[in-house]
């Protein structure tokens, strides 16, 4: 059946799907919706459980400790929240309780522009949370995408057995569309883990050996863990290396674009080539590499201030021309003239 | 060979243990698992959730699934898994700094959203594991490391904080009163919601020496001086208090109304005066002070007003009063206030 739907509602739609049965979050422009329906649900579903939090913190914390306890567990947020999450995310990391984080991104820093859309929350998936760690974070760009990468994001939680993280912004989250979701098949991984109540395991966020003993102070147990986790998480990466690339012929000129911003200049095809990477994290180096060789110029268009252009920068070892659209500036007139300006060398 | 059955629910394998000669926490470990012992919980049907600190490695000593949650969030963990899954039992064992301080928040909300959850607090004033700074249970003038001169603040009243709001389940013992500390964790692990239990606990080594202690038996015996022992179910504890109070409905306080009877003098029984009559009762020569006001003669003999001058202000004894009321600054119950001792010939009640 079609129907009109917002990226919100096909976020939770997308996580009921996956078989999600347990919601936590904290009240937060521009994914209270997620919130509201989570709510809903609940009191028609007994088996779906729900938690309006005191806080972000406690909304993240209870979200991993709900994935360890059997529940396929998701949260929603924005920016100012998901730094408050930062503290759980490294957690669930170590001890790998697989779910969804959604983090639709607002203009910050701080309190920001709560209704205005960004794309600036890109280093805080990687590097918010304290330590090493390695997230898979993806990002979509319409309604339809939305429901599919939810489902995509949870598949990647079982298999990283990690917090996989959905980027959206505060236009995709209200961004209304005509979909038809129960026709879109998708597989379904199910609960990886044995649930907590069986077992003598020990979940700690500390240094730990396979048996669950807290160590603390072996440099050598420590390196292997973490190259295990790094080691698995770089093979879930793999099996998603999600992008869409438009070659333009004889465009000497590729764009680099995502979420939103893609959406706005996806009408310039014709005119250039456009790359938009659709698994944000890890940065997808081995494609970038194979695909930017054959252009004079890459411009990385964004929303924020060249954070996805210095990874970019980093993959492919060589320096690109950014257009960074700040506060919330989403528009196409504006977006083309500074591209026409970065290409004249006159752009900023 | 004594049988101590509990120690099925102990990771010996994991002895000897990462706390100090003396600590209290072995002692609340050790009577936590007795209890669940004692009542059949184990790894079939029971998780441990645990904060950070040195109270936060008890679930690790637990031959059971345990969850070791970041600094403060024990209290969430452990809400989410029992909603999750209601067939597990759920118990918390951390710290005062980790559920009181840190944890505060969550302390507030999972405590008024009440899950079936039993929470072990080892109470011990002071931060341990990071080398003995105060704490928020610590109690004033305490020199710690981060209060040199004495700590300036007044504890948290972990106590009153939980049992503001019915239902409630708040136990408070200690190490040293080992019969209570046992019946608490008992009575605690059977209340359905959530309850906690505030066990006052040593720390020797980097709270009780800098106050003067040698050894933690010296310690133990200063609680036994601090505290004592109230049976019974209580609503609440006085602060030097070790008991149970406990609460399953909101006992709300109805406000007693004052009923205001005031006496209803008859007309008949006023004694008639005319305003000439009144007038000689103006204070001087030991007579009384009187003033008529809508009718009525008032004794102002007890108004400091009165006194010395016979007046204050335009206010003169033995007058008819009524119309200056209009200018006063006050209203007319402060001439009610006064004794009613007659009424005025040829006024009615009321009339100016």
């Amino acid at each position: 059946m079609k129907q009109l739907i917002s990226g919100n509602e096909a976020i939770f739609a997308g996580a009921l799907r996956a078989g999600a049965t347990y919601f936590a979050g904290y009240p937060i422009s521009p994914t209270s919706e997620i919130l509201q329906k989570a709510a809903a649900h609940s009191e028609k579903n007994p088996t779906f459980k729900f938690l309006q939090a005191e806080d972000e913190i406690a909304a993240a914390i209870a979200t991993i400790s709900a994935s360890l306890a059997g529940a396929k567990a998701f949260t929603g947020t924005s920016g100012p929240g998901f730094t408050l999450m930062q503290e759980a995310l490294g957690w669930g990391h170590v001890v790998e309780a697989p779910c969804v984080f959604v983090n639709s991104m607002r203009v910050g820093p701080s309190t920001g522009m709560p209704t205005q859309p960004a794309q600036s929350d890109l280093l805080q998936i990687k590097a918010g949370s304290a330590g090493d760690y390695y997230p898979i974070a993806f990002y979509p760009y319409s309604v339809e995408e939305c429901f599919r990468l939810t489902v995509t994001a949870f598949n990647a939680a079982e298999e990283s057995l990690s917090p996989v993280i959905l980027l959206a912004d505060a236009f995709l989250s209200h961004l209304y569309e005509v979909a038809d979701l129960e026709k879109i098949e998708l597989a379904t991984i199910p609960r990886s883990q044995e649930p907590l109540g069986k077992g003598q395991r020990l979940f700690t966020g500390t240094a730990h050996d396979k048996m669950g003993n807290v160590k603390t102070s072996d440099p050598v147990i420590y390196r292997e863990w973490l190259r295990e986790l790094k080691d698995r998480h770089s093979r879930v990466a793999e099996k998603y290396p999600l992008y869409e690339y438009l070659p333009c012929k004889g465009s000497p000129i590729l764009l680099i674009a995502f979420g939103m911003t893609s959406r706005i200049i996806s009408v310039l095809k014709e005119r250039f080539s456009i790359f938009r990477p659709i698994r944000i994290y890890p940065v997808l180096q081995n494609e970038l590499r194979e695909i930017t060789p054959s252009y004079q110029q890459i411009m990385v268009i964004e929303g924020s201030d060249g954070q996805y252009a210095s990874w970019v920068e980093w993959a492919i070892g060589r320096k690109v021309m950014k257009v960074s659209c700040l506060g919330g500036g989403f528009k196409l007139n504006w977006i083309r003239s500074q591209i026409e300006d970065q290409l004249k060398g006159q752009g900023r | 060979m004594m049988d101590r059955p509990y120690k099925d629910l102990l990771k010996l394998r994991r002895f000897p243990h990462t706390w100090c000669p003396g600590c209290g926490i072995g002692s609340v470990l050790k009577n936590v698992v007795m209890g669940m012992k004692e009542l059949g919980w184990d790894h079939n049907n029971t998780v441990a959730v645990s904060g950070i600190g040195c109270s936060g490695r008890m679930s690790g000593y637990m031959n059971l699934d345990a969850v070791h949650t970041p600094h403060g969030r024990a209290l969430t963990a452990a809400e989410a898994i029992k909603t999750v899954r209601p067939d597990l039992k759920v118990v918390v064992l951390s710290g005062d700094g980790d559920l009181g301080s840190i944890g505060g928040n969550h302390l507030l909300h999972t405590s008024r959203r009440n899950p079936d959850i039993t929470v072990f607090c080892n109470d011990n004033e002071i931060y341990g594991l990071t080398g003995g700074q105060a704490g928020p249970t610590t109690p004033q003038g305490t020199k710690t490391i981060t209060s040199p001169q004495g700590e300036p603040y007044l504890p948290l009243r972990l106590g009153r904080i939980l049992t503001q709001q019915a239902p409630y389940f708040y136990a408070r013992t200690t190490v040293y009163h080992l019969n209570h500390l046992r019946t608490c964790i008992r009575e605690a692990l059977l209340w359905k919601g959530f309850s906690f239990v505030d066990i006052i606990s040593d720390c020797i080594e980097l709270n009780g020496r800098r106050l003067g202690f040698r050894t933690a038996h010296e310690m133990l015996k200063w609680f036994d001086e601090r505290f004592h022992i109230v049976e019974g179910v209580r609503d609440r504890l006085q602060e030097d208090e070790l008991g149970i109070a406990k609460s399953e409905t909101e006992k709300v306080p109805t406000p007693k109304e004052e009923v205001k009877v005031k006496a209803e003098v008859l007309e008949e029984q006023l004694k008639p005066f005319t305003l000439d009559e009144l007038q000689t009762f103006d204070g001087t020569g030991g007579k009384a002070i009187y003033v008529a006001y809508k009718g009525r003669a008032y004794d102002l003999s007890q108004s400091p007003l009165f006194q010395d001058e016979k007046r204050m202000r335009c206010h003169i004894a033995g007058k008819d009063l009524t119309r200056d009321m209009d200018v006063a600054p006050h209203g007319e119950d402060l001439i009610f206030k006064f004794p009613l001792v007659g009424k005025i010939e040829g006024q009615g009640q009321g009339l100016g």
